[in-house]
């Protein structure tokens, strides 16, 4: 079963008079287990891309389907629901919580979400990501790989069923960057996730099982 | 010059206009608080500035005016004629007299023919027949529609316009001494005699000359020396009020200084590649001091003008209580003059520079090309809290100290040092407050409110810097609304308590006419002998009354029948005195009995010996005791009615309390009594009323006070919201995270609520413990210094209790629009904006 499908997906922002297409025509289907990556050179439209397929974001026309529900259709509740339980985002700055700890930030989605045994949980997730001796620290104390790490286990916390990730290893050097692909690698066989990547790297792109090129809005290739 | 330019754009005016509801949020406040300021300033002057002799106006300038305790003896007046001088005397009489259906003026009796020149022109008026004439002011001439010949009824007769005076005060009547004297029923009497010296005739020689023919005990002053005196006896009064204003002003600096803080906080990195690219220390500092200015000054113009508007709503209930409390006295037109401005941009732009300066200090500091995340800004800050919590004590002791200092010139600055101690101890200590409290109340909250409670505990911890600052503007501003709550309650509790002990009476006798504070219209004659042969009546408790010069102050002096107030237990002394032994030693003593403000204010006790200028006389008393007393600031000298009549043998009586026999029916007794007095223009009053009375002009009293309270309050809401926004727009990115992470829209709101409801039960703890402080300084040690009455501690609990939940409700509300920013941000945008 497709967890994600795009249908003739375009979105057009207006600017004041003037029109611009960051996404024309995309149809695309992602599947459980499976790594997309998504490449082409900075505004092409990936991260519009990614941002429809998280529900944060509603194409212009075309339809998303998670689950096999249309995006555009659903309430606001709903898509904050979806965005729980089914939906994990990476990002590329991080974007950890600086007022709460590795673990609590882990812990987060789950509060959120009002998730059984959230603590247990998050220090299950951090262990899965190496960093279990790190749940104290605040974001300042840790690294930039391991602050990205915890956001990869802060992004798996609801297990869900598809993760995003914008740009992962952008502010990473290769060593780290190499860490953090691994684990987006393992949460896709190990948690039967879809995992939607964009990136301008090629060691990116090496671990993914799909790759799309983006060329302005529009898929160009596909292999 | 240029490029200081470009810099105040970019550093300054730019970001005030990009956030342009926070710029007005600050600018309100500081307005708000300069506005009180003003407004306090020109009602204050308005409500006082009324005792100009209006007595100029019919009878020239003055040079020299006599006085004397109990009125001048009217036969003074053969014996200054006949100096051989070059000088004109002419007696006045002086009242407030009501005017049937009219209202109340002030009565000028005088000479109406030697005063011929300046006086009643008699020409068409002349003709008028048998009916006696009278100056009126233009002012009361319009409002009374009256014209010449026209017909006014005064005294139960008819007088008639022969001139209308245009003076710049007005309010008043001229007509012939005799006349006044009849109907004021003070034959030979006279309020004093105005000297009015020929330039040819030295002033000093004048006055020795006349020195020399007055008894000892008469006066001889300046003119405009009334107006002194009462401007002095109000003194404490408009001060106190004037202390109070500038807490607004106060609570509007916290939120300049966290604006400019907030400032300093978000551009840190901006000023690093600044001072990177080469700009000054000193620029920077500049820049930062003159943001402020800009806030403080716009404030302040608005301040100028809302003040300006506030005042004409303050006068009146400001000239109500200085007629309560002190003397009588009619509004005079409010005056924006030159240096109230100046005084309003001064307290404004002072307030703002002041609160600026440590953040413009901290801006200087920062190391070029430095970019520090906010995260170990705030680390610093965090471990700032034991130092400042040590400068707390420091404050705290130092408040301890000075609050000790005896009032300099009668005031008490000490005690106001003491409460600016006290706020600022709290401001050091607000920082410690807000991180345990949060660190305590986080679980709970979490557990109650859910996560949204949990990130808003966490986020008000991380950003201690500012959040304290709120917290303690607020509870400044919640502190001073508590402490004066429990002034005026314990107040209010205290003359309550001291009305049931004083009010002992079943009925009140007075003249028919104002019951103004300093004006005492006599009883009409007879009436005492009238009442005592009613059968209805057990005692009669019969007081006269005057108003009388202390040295440079006014006062009341009163003769009293001791033996009546023993039996009845009226009159309360203060404890460690044997109520009554004092009592009886008064009645054929030279003894007397003070006020607990008039002893305070001229630091005499029991035992000490009192001089009393006595008509012609100087007396020596003796202060048998000292008495609770809180009817009006001005004090009371009592002496028995015998010692009294010795001096003064014509003194009126001026009020008459009545004990109705045991069992009489009160309606019957007092309607009785009403048709046997019914030739006598009197009022009666029972003692219900004339308590409800007391307790109504109490409450007026203040409701100046509450309102600038109030002001306090809504400027600390302000600050409020202003700073939730900041933070709300300061951590747009993490709001926009955790939409990311599945945050409802809801959660954000309760977040943002939450740290409202935080920030206001925070600065409600803080408010009530520094609200106790202040309130103990400002009962034992402000009213002390300053008014001399001895106020019993009565906390209104319930009224107290309502208002905190009151403001902390307004608190979390002030939080709504905040949170409809969060609710509202677009997450896509606010996370890819790095
Ligand atoms: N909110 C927006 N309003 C207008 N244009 C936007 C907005 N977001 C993105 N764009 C434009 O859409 C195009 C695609 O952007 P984006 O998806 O961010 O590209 P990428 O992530 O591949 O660099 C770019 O030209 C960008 O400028
Ligand atoms: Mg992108």
């Amino acid at each position: 079963m497709a967890s994600l499908e795009l249908r003739h997906v375009s979105k057009i922002y207006s600017t004041g008079d003037q029109q611009l297409a960051a996404l024309r025509d995309v149809s695309l289907t992602c599947r459980p287990g499976v790594v997309t990556a998504f490449l082409g050179r900075s505004g092409c439209g990936k991260s519009t891309l990614l941002n429809l397929a998280g529900a944060m974001d509603f194409p212009t026309a075309g339809e998303v389907l998670i689950d096999g529900v249309s995006t555009t259709a659903c309430t606001d509740a709903q898509l904050t629901t979806l965005r729980r339980g089914r939906i994990g985002f990476v990002f590329q700055f991080f974007q950890l919580l600086p007022t709460l700890t590795a673990l609590e930030n882990v812990e987060l989605p789950l509060l959120l979400a009002n998730t059984p045994a959230p603590r247990a949980i998050a220090r299950e997730r951090l262990q899965w990501v190496g960093l279990a001796d790190r749940g104290s620290a605040y974001p300042h104390q840790l690294s930039g790989g391991q602050m990205q790490r915890v956001a990869v286990a802060r992004a798996l916390s609801q297990s869900p069923a598809i993760l995003i990730a914008d740009e992962p290893t952008g502010n990473l050097d290769t060593a780290s960057g190499e860490q953090v692909l691994q684990l987006i690698r393992r949460a896709a066989t190990e948690f039967g996730a879809s995992v939607l990547m964009a990136t301008h790297s090629l060691e990116a792109a090496a671990i993914a099982d799909v790759r799309i090129h983006l060329r302005d809005g529009h898929i160009e290739s596909h292999s | 010059m240029r490029h200081w330019l470009l810099l105040l754009r970019t550093l300054v005016l730019r970001p005030l206009r990009a956030d342009p509801l926070r710029s007005a949020l600050t600018v309100a406040s500081i307005a708000l608080g300069v506005g009180v300021v003003i407004a306090i300033e020109l009602a204050g002057r308005a409500a006082t500035g009324s005792f100009q002799n209006s007595l100029a106006a019919i009878l020239g300038p003055t040079d020299l005016e006599i006085v004397a305790n109990g009125g001048v003896d009217e036969k003074l007046m053969a014996a200054l004629t006949a100096l051989p001088l070059n000088a004109r005397f002419a007696p006045v009489m002086e009242a407030v007299i009501q005017v049937e259906g009219l209202g109340y003026v002030t009565l000028y009796g005088i000479d109406t023919i030697a005063s011929a020149d300046t006086y009643v022109k008699t020409d068409a008026a002349a003709t008028l027949d048998n009916c006696p004439q009278i100056a009126l002011a233009k002012d009361l001439a319009e409002r009374w529609g009256r014209h010449v010949k026209d017909r006014v009824r005064i005294f139960n007769r008819q007088f008639c316009v022969a001139q209308i005076v245009d003076a710049r005060n007005g309010g008043f009547i001229g007509m012939d001494i005799a006349e006044a004297q009849r109907g004021l029923q003070r034959y030979g009497q006279l309020d004093h005699i105005d000297v009015t010296v020929d330039p040819s005739e030295s002033l000093q020689a004048v006055e020795n000359a006349v020195r020399r023919v007055l008894p000892a005990a008469y006066e001889i002053t300046r003119p405009g020396a009334r107006s002194r005196e009462n401007q002095r006896m109000l003194r404490a009064f408009r001060w106190n009020l004037q202390v109070l204003s500038y807490v607004s002003l106060v609570v509007g600096a916290f939120l300049i200084y966290n604006t400019v803080a907030v400032s300093v906080v978000r551009r840190r990195a901006e000023i690093g590649i600044l001072r990177a690219l080469g700009a000054a220390r000193q620029g920077i500092f500049w820049l930062f001091l003159g943001e402020a200015l800009l806030l403080g000054l716009t404030g302040s113009l608005l301040g100028l003008l809302l003040g300006r508007l506030l005042a004409s709503a303050m006068v009146q209930l400001i000239s109500q209580t200085i007629n309560a409390l002190y003397t009588t006295s009619r509004p005079a037109a409010i005056e924006f003059t030159g240096p109230t401005a100046v005084l309003g941009l001064a307290a404004g732009l002072l307030a703002a520079l002041v609160s600026a300066f440590g953040p413009a200090r901290e801006a200087m500091q920062v190391a070029p090309t430095e970019a520090m995340s906010r995260g170990s800004r705030e680390h610093r800050s965090r471990l700032a809290v034991r130092r400042h919590a040590f400068f707390a004590l420091l404050a705290a002791v130092a408040a301890a100290l000075v609050s000790q200092v005896p009032p300099i010139d009668g005031r008490p600055i000490g005690g106001y040092a003491a409460t600016l101690l006290s706020i600022v101890a709290t401001a050091f200590l607000a920082p410690l407050v807000v991180l345990r409290a949060t660190a305590w109340l986080r679980r709970p909250l979490e557990r109650v409110f859910g996560v949204g409670a949990f990130l808003g505990a966490r986020s008000l911890a991380a950003s201690l810097g500012r959040t304290s600052v709120v917290v303690a503007a607020l509870a400044t501003a919640i502190a001073m609304m508590f402490s004066m709550g429990v002034l005026v309650g314990s107040f209010r509790e205290t003359v309550l308590v001291w009305l049931g002990q004083q009010l002992r009476a079943d009925l009140y006798l007075r003249a028919a006419g104002p019951a103004a504070t300093g004006a005492f219209p006599p009883l009409p004659a007879g009436i005492e002998a009238a009442l005592r042969t009613l059968p209805q009546i057990d005692a009669l408790d019969v007081f006269a009354a005057f108003d009388f010069r202390y040295g440079p102050d006014r006062a009341t002096l009163g003769g009293a029948d001791f033996d009546i107030i023993r039996r009845f237990g009226r009159m309360r002394l203060l404890p460690g005195q044997e109520r009554d032994a004092i009592l009886r030693s008064l009645p054929g003593h030279d003894n007397v009995l003070l006020s607990e403000p008039f002893a305070n204010k001229h630091g005499l006790h029991r035992g000490d010996a009192i001089h009393l200028a006595l008509g012609p006389r100087q007396v020596t008393m003796r202060v048998a005791g000292v008495y609770y007393e809180y009817s009006s600031e001005r004090g009371f000298v009592i002496m028995d009615r015998g010692t009294l009549r010795k001096y003064l043998p014509d003194q009126p009586v001026t009020n008459i309390g009545i004990y109705l026999k045991p069992g009489l029916d009160q309606n019957q007794a007092q309607r009785a009594i009403e048709t046997a007095l019914s030739r006598f223009p009197v009022s009666i009053a029972r003692n219900q009323q004339l308590r409800a009375g007391a307790v109504e002009i109490f409450d007026r009293t203040f409701a100046v006070t509450y309102a600038m309270e109030l002001i306090a309050v809504i400027v600390a809401m302000l600050g409020a919201a202003n700073s939730l926004l900041a933070l709300v727009l300061d951590r747009r990115r993490e709001i926009g995270v955790l939409r990311y992470l599945g945050a409802s829209s809801s959660q954000i709101r309760n977040m943002i609520l939450t740290e409202a409801g935080l920030l206001g039960l925070l600065a409600m703890l803080l408010g009530l413990a520094l609200g106790l402080v202040l309130s103990v300084l400002l009962i034992y040690i402000l009213n002390k210094q300053s008014f001399g009455w001895t106020i019993q501690f009565h906390p209104p609990y319930v009224v107290l209790a309502g208002a905190l939940l009151l403001i902390w409700l307004v608190t979390v509300l002030a939080g709504l629009y905040p949170a409809r920013v969060a609710r509202r941000l677009n997450p896509i945008q606010v996370v890819h904006e790095e």
